[in-house]
């Protein structure tokens, strides 16, 4: 018979997602226990570096005083290139460099540690270096706890919160997330790579702890996907997500595409004598709203990742911001569910109406179409290189012919293409609807 | 004298002096993968890198067993700043009583463990006066090597200290009936000799042959958040003198751990020349070193097994090739 | 016989064992990853192979696939992009072992 232990709530998986979810229920005056895979919160995860801030607002007070943060953002950068060309539109603001702040990069030891650390401060009990292996379910099949590789010991609870992460085993187990589906996934390879922190400054145009969110589009050879670059305190994180079954069908290297991004020569001047510190791999669900799991059986919740909730439409790319919105709503759930002394599906139904109100799941509606269009292949192949063809031909100076006008321009960039001025226009439209 | 304090709300009693043969493990817990700077050789540490290093991991291993095996118990000592604690918190899930004795300066991780390395038998007596508390050892553990400079004098000083036996760099640990241990230890040439050493001793293990087991959860609960104990008695100087003559360490058979040479019969004839020609081989004619460059590693490995069919260094399987079956079902 | 394995070539300078060494990886006892080397001989894809970002696949001469497990990033990859039922089986490391991420 194997050790069994009872509590309020079990939440698996310690980033920020189930950390928010163990904030709330310890706050709640629950008994909740966080167990998580790796030796430490942040150990297993990678994302490309900017957390959004105002999510935790209500959760953590002043949160900026205290947070683990490499820079604040105060310049976004979103790029087009080819090869040769690049095309950016850049934005800085001073609004974003003092509280409350935007987004700022952090490491994820770091940041997934300091929000567990606000759990454990609350109440909730971290178990690290433990795999919850399996889900424990009663007679009637409603899920009451996981099993651990601890020796088989059992961890029971009404409610249990799945944050396991993209593979989230807990959810396939409970049948609320179908069988992978690689074309529902992204995989982002990163370089971390040491640069001084006075280079930053310099080479990225910022001072002090201010620093830059770099999105690009066009640099992932016929993959569809993007790059990023984004500045660390003495460190740069740079590269690229792509989708997961056309880097397969492909045979090219993931590294290969980093190292194409950082040869390239906008990129290359920003990180020379540069060294690698670590190189890093993670999965991303990118199907957005309409490839979502349920998010609640009887016993059980899913957020984070593991419930598909990483925003990846294009202009936006957000990830622990949703994970912590989602979390922190999940353990609030639990907690009704509790009191209610209903942890059934219905019972924890007020789970999903919570998000649905809040900006975790009406941004993933608003958005839901944005991944098809984002990862077109007009999009992805054949904009960047029209429109850096374009302002090529705006801003080279042709004396003694006369300048073309820009509709002429256009034309003869598309043309280039391969996409007609009525495929232009459609996708401005559908653009338009979808991020308008 | 302030005592260490016990683990409160840990599962497992704390053990107390007197209840049982007492094993104590020195634990050396440092980063594991500090990152040094090629120009300036600055060295930055990484607050998730601290644990526990392969030998000292193997030694608290060995300290469990042979305490379960004794009915004993365990304690485990570091000297080491705050930033062990989190290591320390994971052996005391163990059921392992444990004891920090603070660095002299908490706040220089660095600074402290270049002093350790420079005075061994300070740190020999920190930590034994740290556990003193306990009561008298019967086996004291550490690992052969450690991340901080480990250079096997710690031992030493520690069965100086204790009046203890000591045996060294051991692969193999067991208790050997009440009072002795019989362990093993590597010896050139893949031989290992067998010790039977009397208690009280002090042993020292490499990181190898064990692996530390996995604390339970109950275990891993009972520790989270759970302020490891601190001895801040510092009283290095009063260690007090040897007690009694240290038992001495049979030798016991030393066994080889490779296969034993061949006997080549020797050359017949009466010239010593054409003996010593014989047994060297030296005018016999052999193939020149074929430096082999096939298109692809498959080929490169039937080429190599080609060779050692040829030259009887492994037989050829039946049915052709030497090469694992590639898709006859019949194979 | 399958294609010749890609070349392990160097990008920008460094090897991609040199790329691996910065990674802490806390190798386990038990292997997490299992393949069953019968189906993949009659996989025509491998694209394990190619997406693994740790480079943990390779081809072997009579058409299956060897692997190792420990230098894993744990992302999940090759069993999402796998294409035959039950040829790859992958669970999370024992816990505590496997990939640590410092900068993630």
């Amino acid at each position: 018979m194997p050790e069994v232990l009872t509590f309020d709530a079990v939440v698996v998986g310690a980033g920020p997602a189930g950390a928010a979810a163990a904030l709330a229920l310890a706050r709640a005056g629950r008994s909740v226990v966080l167990v998580e895979r790796g030796p430490f919160p942040g150990a297993k995860n990678v994302y490309g570096g900017v957390v959004y801030g105002r999510v935790l607002d209500d959760i953590v007070p002043n949160w900026w005083e205290e947070v683990p943060v490499e820079r604040w953002v105060v310049r976004r950068s979103t790029m087009m290139m080819t090869g040769t060309q690049s095309l950016s539109v850049d934005f800085r603001t001073d609004a974003w460099g003092s509280a409350p702040y935007n987004g700022m990069t952090t490491l994820r030891s770091h940041f997934d540690a300091w929000l567990a650390g606000k759990a454990t401060g609350a109440g909730a009990r971290l178990v690290a270096s433990t795999v919850a292996t399996g889900l424990v379910r009663d007679g009637a099949g409603r899920v009451v706890g996981v099993r651990t590789d601890r020796d088989g010991a059992e961890l029971h609870a009404p409610v249990v919160i799945a944050c396991d992460g993209v593979n989230s085993f807990l959810a396939k187990e409970a049948g609320l997330l179908p069988r992978a589906e690689a074309s529902h996934h992204t995989l982002g390879v990163k370089e971390v790579l040491d640069l001084p922190h006075g280079a930053i400054n310099e080479r990225f145009g910022v001072q002090d702890h201010e620093g830059v969110d770099m999105e690009i589009l066009g640099c992932t050879r016929e993959i569809p996907g993007g790059g990023f670059l984004y500045t660390n305190a003495d460190t740069v994180s740079i590269g690229v997500v792509v989708s997961l079954p056309q880097l397969a069908a492909s045979g090219v290297r993931p590294e290969e595409l980093v190292a194409d991004l950082k040869a390239h020569p906008t990129i290359a001047p920003l990180l020379r004598g540069s060294s690698l510190r670590e190189y890093a791999a993670h999965l991303i669900p990118e199907g957005g709203y309409d490839t979502m799991p349920a998010l609640a059986s009887d016993g059980m919740l899913v957020a984070g990742d593991a419930g598909a909730m990483t925003l990846a439409a294009g202009l936006w790319l957000e990830g622990v911001n949703f994970a912590i919105g989602s979390g922190y709503a999940a353990g609030r759930a639990a907690d009704r569910a509790l009191a209610a002394g209903d942890c059934s599906a219905r019972g924890l139904a007020s789970y999903r109406t919570d998000l649905e109100s809040q900006f975790v799941l009406a941004d993933h509606k608003r958005l839901r179409k944005a991944p098809s269009l984002v990862l077109s292949d007009r999009v992805q192949q054949r904009y960047p290189g029209l429109l850096c063809d374009l302002a090529e031909g705006m801003f080279t100076v042709t004396n003694p012919t006369p300048k073309a006008g820009g509709l002429k321009l256009t034309r003869a960039a598309a043309a280039r293409y391969g996409v007609s001025l009525r495929q232009l226009a459609t996708d401005t439209v559908r653009g338009l609807r979808i991020f308008g | 004298m302030t005592g260490p304090d016990v683990l409160p709300g840990s599962h497992v009693p704390a053990p107390q002096a007197g209840d049982g043969p007492l094993v104590v493990a020195c634990l050396r817990i440092g980063d594991l993968r500090p990152a040094v700077d090629p120009l300036d050789g600055s060295v930055t540490r990484d607050r998730w890198g601290v644990g526990l290093p392969p030998a000292d991991a193997a030694a608290l291993e060995h300290a469990l067993r042979v305490s379960a095996a004794w009915g004993g118990r365990v304690v485990g000592v570091c000297v080491g700043p705050r930033s062990v604690e989190p290591v320390l918190r994971e052996v005391a899930a163990l059921g392992v009583a444990v004891v920090r004795v603070p660095a002299a300066d908490e706040a220089d991780a660095h600074r402290y463990v270049t002093e350790l390395a420079d005075d061994e038998r300070a740190l020999a007596r920190t930590l034994l006066a740290a556990v003193r508390p306990f009561g008298p050892p019967d086996l004291v553990l550490c690992g052969d090597r450690s991340v901080d400079r480990g250079t096997g004098a710690l031992p030493a000083y520690l069965a100086h200290e204790l009046g203890a036996a000591q045996a060294l760099g051991l692969v193999a640990l067991q208790p050997n009936g009440p009072g002795a241990l019989l362990v093993e230890r590597r010896l050139d040439a893949g031989w290992r000799e067998q010790l039977r050493v009397p208690l009280p001793a002090v042993c020292s293990v490499e990181g190898a042959g064990v692996r530390l087991r996995r604390a339970s959860l109950a275990g891993a609960l009972a520790v989270d958040g759970v302020p490891t104990p601190v001895d801040r008695s510092l009283e290095v100087e009063a260690a007090g003198s040897p007690t009694g003559d240290p038992g001495s360490v049979h030798l016991g058979p030393t066994r080889p751990y490779s296969p034993r040479t061949r006997v080549l019969p020797p050359p017949e004839g009466d010239d010593p020349r054409l003996r010593l020609l014989a047994l060297t081989g030296a005018l016999v004619a052999h193939d020149p070193p074929t430096v082999v460059q096939p298109e692809s590693a498959a080929e490169a490995a039937d080429v190599l097994l080609d060779f050692l069919v040829r030259h009887g260094y492994l037989d050829a399987v039946p049915g052709g090739g030497v090469a694992p079956s590639t898709g006859d079902p019949t194979a | 016989m399958s294609a010749p394995p890609p070349a392990r070539r160097r990008w920008d300078g460094i090897s991609f064992e040199e790329r691996m060494a910065t990674v802490d990886f806390r190798v386990g006892a038990r292997a997490h990853i299992a393949v069953d080397a019968d189906v993949c001989r009659s996989c025509t894809t491998k694209a394990c192979v190619t997406a693994c970002p740790a480079n943990l696949f390779a081809p072997t001469a009579d058409g299956g696939i060897l692997f190792n497990y420990e230098e894993c990033f744990e992302c999940g990859t090759c069993y999402m992009v796998c294409n035959s039922e039950g040829a790859l089986t992958w669970t999370y490391p024992d816990g505590g072992h496997g990939v640590v991420f410092h900068h993630g």
